[in-house]
């Protein structure tokens, strides 16, 4: 048993932490919070400190294949609210093709994303439950694939050379990645103006080598990249509510009134201390599902434990946030709201608390 | 970061459970099962223990020098863990904290007559804390120990002195110094329950377990049965009290019983073609259970692995407390849900669920959110020492 972090590990969040301090400033995030939200300098900088090799095999050019890694720079993406959408590019391309792709594309594809080329995934669907059974599908025509359908939250898709897709076919399910001039895309509108897109397929032609796993393994690798991209989302989930925490530990130390620091009233700092308690539990489920799909690549349960937890966490800590803050959580010149929002798109992309308690109850009472 | 037991500590589990597995004999289980020996002191359970000490089982966390395994905090929790499933009423806070502190600060006759026996399965111990006007703010306490010529006099009364009812010694706080600040003037004896001053009246409690108001009338004990410095007896109580508080929230019992009653739903028809575990409400509340326990477990295991590294962290043992102490209490709730009212039933009848497991600890779940260090203490120590925040007034 042991719950250090090894020292390179320390370092790359300390590193990664300073770095961040310095892009998402106050002033800088108030430009990205009526603007496209992707900040290209940043992104460039932790190419060339190597960050975006985070998680991937040395031999590509990373700096090892150990998810708790990747999961230290989301967490630092989520603590800083940086304006950057990097879970379809560094989750759920590079580490679907890293497991399941051939030696070429891992060598080209996992390559140019060190680099700072970006790539994205388009994996959810509107009014669709059940990710592992898309709705788009894929006709097959010789060694073509005719791609239909409709795609939503896919991140940055605007900047991307290629979108990893989802479909459905006589074969079983497929990851295909499609160019994306290919596409038609169109920016959507969120509640943290994150930079979203819907991905419309109109018939696209795409030839059979688009595919990016061995015949018969779509539906592996697509749950695969289902439940890393929660276990990922959840370190978002985890920094941003560990900054909510810490702004309300700082503002109730400070903040007076009744002629004593609000902070020593024990109906306030038990809320603060509720949200640390949840901030803990939310940190270990996240380390015990990444660390499990180290080495397993199905870890559904502990997958969504994961992202039970950040759904009621999100939820929780950024309402007593709130609460403790006064006007000031809401105040647009302080930096709680921002994180506010977060929580919400946290709390609800992949699923709600509620449709995974669903989800697990299911693998729970069946799978034994 | 390595978040699991090592092949060491699986095959330390194995063996204790085929240990107890022998040890839990037929007799042993009927005796437990009834309401007075709930909590152990019967002849089948002091049977037992004597076999556990010659079997070497007590007394892992001793140094070696006194006859311990000096298991590490990761083992003991295993030991634990494994006990509290098999549901023996192991004295843990007899072997685990009183023992090892008389073994380590103890007089040489308490050294040879108390820590050997204790070893052996031979000794039980009830702790003297609590007392009618100190509870939450235990440095407080009033009993008194007065110096005399050949040992101490004690006077005083006791609240809540589980297992007085069959314990050969009290672990007893008294306050020997008057002038002193409260927790500076702290001492800890040793006192005979065989003692014509001691006496007790029982407290029967709503979750059938007995505890007792014990009381403390011109006992006169010997030089010898103080252990540790005169008046530096807080430091005694509270490394204890922190082992309990682990001890306390261990997650094996309701592991345990989320795996029994998921059982138990799977094999209850409610009609034709469906079981109980087929309804949604009743897989949504599994769940929930579920990854509760899984934060519970994690919470635990990290707990003794900061015990191990000597990483000495108020917060993070308050938030196991707070934590482990209503999840149990939320977890017994939605299990019972699931089994309806039938989990209210108890042992006579043939409609009776899990020999009646699941009513008897909801009943007994509701002590740990004040024992053992109330939550409302452990959440202003998580604000102070975790947020760094200012101390509540």
């Amino acid at each position: 048993m042991d719950f250090s972090e090894q020292s390179h590990q320390t370092e790359v969040r300390a590193s990664l932490d300073k770095i961040l301090r310095e892009h998402c400033s106050q002033e800088c995030l108030k430009e990205y919070d009526s603007n496209f939200k992707h900040d290209e300098n940043l992104l460039s900088l932790l190419s060339s400190n190597g960050y975006l090799g985070l998680g991937l095999n040395e031999k590509y050019g990373g700096s090892g294949e150990d998810l708790y890694d990747l999961g230290i720079l989301f967490e630092q993406l989520g603590y800083h609210a940086a304006p950057l959408s990097l879970s379809g590019c560094l989750v759920d391309v590079a580490q679907t093709i890293q497991k399941f792709g051939n030696e070429k594309s891992c060598k080209d594809i996992l390559g140019s994303i060190i680099a700072g080329e970006i790539y994205t995934s388009a994996i959810l669907e509107p009014s669709n439950q059940d990710p592992e059974n898309p709705i788009t599908t894929a006709k097959i025509e010789n060694d073509q694939l005719i791609i239909s359908g409709t795609k939503y939250l896919s991140e940055i898709s605007s900047m991307a050379k290629s979108i990893l897709i989802s479909v459905n076919s006589s074969e079983g399910v497929l990851l295909v990645l499609v160019e994306s001039d290919k596409v038609q895309l169109t920016e959507l509108s969120s509640t943290a103006n994150s930079p979203i897109f819907k991905v419309e397929l109109d018939s696209i032609k795409v030839s059979r080598e688009s595919i990016i796993h061995e015949p018969g393994r779509g539906l592996e690798a697509l749950r695969y990249l289902i439940q890393i991209n929660m276990v990922m989302r959840s370190y978002i989930a985890l920094g941003v509510t560990e900054k909510m925490t810490s702004l309300v530990a700082g503002y109730t130390s400070e903040r007076e009134q009744f002629g004593r620091v609000i902070g020593t009233f024990q109906a306030v700092s038990h809320r603060a201390a509720d949200c640390f308690i949840e901030l803990e539990c939310l940190r270990l489920v996240n380390q015990q599902a990444s660390i499990n799909l180290n080495t397993n690549l199905d870890c559904e349960n502990d997958a969504l434990v994961s992202k039970i937890w950040a759904g009621n966490t999100c939820h929780k800590i950024s309402y007593s946030a709130q609460h403790l803050h006064g006007g000031m959580g809401v105040d647009k010149d302080y930096v709680l709201w921002r994180y506010c929002l977060l929580a919400k798109e946290c709390e609800l992309i992949n699923g709600s608390a509620s449709q995974n308690i669903d989800r697990l109850g299911i693998n729970l009472t069946t799978n034994q | 970061m390595l978040i699991q037991l090592n092949q060491k500590q699986i095959k330390l589990q194995n063996e204790l459970q085929e240990y107890f597995e022998s040890l839990i004999t037929p007799a042993l289980k009927a005796e437990l099962n009834q309401p007075e020996h709930f909590e152990g002191g019967g002849p089948e359970f002091k049977k037992a223990m004597r076999t556990m000490g010659s079997d070497g089982w007590i007394g892992l966390s001793w140094k070696k020098e006194f006859g311990g395994k000096e298991l590490s905090p990761i083992e003991q929790y295993i030991f634990v863990e494994t006990v509290m499933r098999t549901g023996f009423p192991f004295p843990f806070l007899t072997t685990e904290s009183v023992g090892p502190m008389i073994a380590e600060h103890g007089s040489e006759w308490a050294k040879e007559e108390i820590a050997t026996k204790i070893l052996k399965g031979e000794l039980i111990f009830g702790i003297g804390y609590s007392e009618p006007n100190s509870g939450t703010d235990l440095a407080s306490l009033q009993t008194k120990a007065i110096k005399q010529a050949d040992g101490y006099l004690i006077n005083g009364q006791k609240m809540w002195t589980s297992l007085a009812n069959f314990s050969d010694y009290i672990w007893l706080a008294t306050r020997t110094d008057f002038e002193a600040k409260n927790h500076k003037g702290i001492s800890m004896f040793i006192v005979p329950t065989d003692d014509p001053g001691f006496s007790m009246s029982a407290i029967n409690t709503l979750g059938d377990v007995r505890t007792n108001a014990t009381f403390y009338d011109n006992i006169h004990v010997p030089e010898t049965h103080l252990v540790g410095e005169l008046n530096q007896g807080w430091s005694l109580i509270t490394s204890q009290l922190n082992l309990e508080r682990l001890a306390l929230v261990n997650h094996g019992p309701v592991e345990e019983l989320y795996k029994d009653v998921l059982k138990t739903a799977q094999s209850t028809k409610i009609n034709n073609d469906q079981c109980l575990s087929d309804l949604s409400w009743v897989k949504h509340n599994f769940a929930k259970v579920h990854s509760g326990i899984e934060a519970l477990k994690l919470i635990c295991w990290k707990q003794t692995w900061i015990m191990e590294s000597d990483q000495l962290n108020m917060a993070e043992a308050s938030v196991a407390k707070v934590y482990g102490s209503e999840f149990f209490i939320e977890a017994y709730r939605l299990l019972m849900e699931i089994m309806g009212e039938l989990s209210i039933l108890k042992n006579d009848s043939d409609l009776t669920i899990l020999n009646a497991r699941l009513e008897r600890m909801y009943r007994t779940a509701s002590i740990l959110t004040f024992g053992g260090g109330t939550n409302e203490v452990q959440r202003d120590i998580i604000a102070m020492a975790g947020l760094l925040m200012p101390r509540t007034r």
